[in-house]
């Protein structure tokens, strides 16, 4: 019996630390631990990251309209539309929210939109960071790497034959090293 | 015949296909008609790639099948070879390369960087053995350049488009770029069907190039997780630069002041 109350208690403590940890870098601040370089980039880069972190969810709304549609059936709006016969060509989207599932990785919660009898979407709410094959970077993975951390090398490609990089518009090429070098040669 | 041609044997052509900027260098020293013809045939093959693959375009092979016009046993061996390819890094990936993200069929993020390789391939079959081809990033190179030494790659800086933070170098090499500084956080998280965060840019290092930038997008869209992920990916090097701007690489990484390759 006390080893079973032990374990709980073990298992809850984990669970929040797990839940704790999660939060940490989902709070917007995740450059705590950054010692970046005198000339890194980084201010630069974390208004842009801060703001789209705080709204995760995409699609919250769409459980309303389901609710206006059977409740206000006198308003003006709602019965018109579905007077016009077909309107079941275009049912409203509802989302359900699954509950709470915990396993040996940790928490997960899914999110399906349905839309008249057929899911159309599926989104994790929660899931554990840590999976069977995408483990988490621990400071074991970071001995194995061989300095360089904390910091960004920063210097200039003068005797470069090319450049990888995400270059995706010809717009972001023109700007690029790479146009720089092919106009070179 | 300019002065540039008589001191630096070879040719470079730069071109729009695939939606992106194509840079071909071909070092080998042929005469001019023979290198024309060599990099003709590598453009014409991307752009047949292009009319094949391409979501953008209606009646391209890929949207055919998507639509259901088109069955598995009608389609091209090379899609079929692609679709396959595709399923096997969902599985590879842990689902985080997603053929499927977006809804529809949308293979892009492996087709580039097969469509590079067997243009690569096919120069080497064709005698060309020393050449670097660059599709918007993803590079093929195979021998020397034309200076004589293995070919030098930048690893694009991920703040500054006109700086790298790292110099590769090798004579057989596939590097992958995937980044989310271009066209911001683009990359999904197909389990969560939200942007990816995390990584700023990942660089994979190997000898495939399909593969690599698959294994690339994937890591983008795990998050920091992807690091672990890519330290254990065996066979392939890699270079991670982090939302807080932090550099981490593969200690085997070829890199130009300490080269393994």
């Amino acid at each position: 019996m006390r080893r079973a109350l032990l374990a709980i208690t073990g298992l809850a403590a984990s669970t929040t630390a797990l839940v704790v940890f999660k939060a940490a870098p989902g709070t917007g601040q995740p450059a705590q631990e950054a010692p970046t370089a005198a000339e890194g980039p980084a201010p630069a880069a974390r208004p842009e990251e801060a703001t789209p972190r705080a709204s995760t969810s995409p699609k919250p709304t769409r459980s309303a309209p389901r609710a206006s549609r059977s409740a206000s059936s006198g308003a003006p709006k709602t019965p018109a539309a579905s007077r016009t016969g077909p309107a079941a060509a275009q049912p409203t989207a509802s989302t359900v929210v699954g509950p709470v599932v915990s396993n040996e990785f940790g928490d997960v919660q899914v999110r399906i939109t349905v839309v008249g009898d057929q899911i159309v979407n599926a989104a994790a709410l929660q899931l554990p960071r840590r999976t069977a094959q995408s483990d988490q970077r621990s400071d074991q993975v970071d001995s194995r790497y061989s300095g360089a951390v904390g910091m960004v090398v920063e210097r200039q490609g003068a005797d470069l034959d090319t450049v990888s990089g995400a270059t995706a518009t010809s717009d972001s090429y023109r700007r690029s090293l790479q146009a720089a070098i092919d106009q070179t040669r | 015949m300019s002065v540039d041609t008589l001191t630096r044997p070879g040719l470079r052509r730069v071109e729009h296909v695939m939606g992106t900027p194509v840079s071909l260098d071909i070092a080998d020293d042929r005469p001019t008609t023979e290198l024309a013809a060599l990099a003709d045939e590598v453009f014409a093959w991307l752009r047949e790639v292009d009319a094949r693959f391409s979501t953008y375009r209606p009646d391209s092979e890929v949207c055919r099948f998507d639509r259901g016009e088109l069955l598995l046993s009608e389609a091209s061996a090379d899609l079929r070879r692609v679709l396959e390819r595709c399923a096997d890094l969902w599985g590879a990936t842990d689902g985080f390369f997603d053929a499927y993200a977006t809804g529809g069929l949308d293979p892009s993020g492996y087709v580039k960087g097969w469509a590079v390789q067997v243009a690569s391939d096919r120069l080497r079959a064709a005698g060309a053995d020393n050449h670097c081809l660059n599709a918007g990033g993803d590079v093929r190179v195979r021998g020397h350049s034309s200076t004589g030494l293995p070919w030098r790659i930048g690893v694009r800086h991920p703040w500054n488009p006109s700086a790298v933070c790292l110099v590769l170098t090798g004579t057989d090499l596939a590097v992958a770029t995937s980044g989310v500084y271009e066209r911001g956080p683009h990359v999904r998280d197909p389990r969560r069907g939200a942007p990816a965060r995390g990584l700023r840019s990942v660089t994979v290092v190997g000898h495939d190039l399909g593969l690599a930038d698959a294994y690339a997008t994937a890591a983008v869209a795990m998050g920091v997780a992807g690091i672990g992920w890519l330290d254990r990916l065996p066979a392939h090097r890699h270079v991670v630069v982090t939302d807080d701007a932090r550099c981490l690489h593969s200690v085997n990484l070829p890199l130009a002041d300490n080269p393994v390759d």
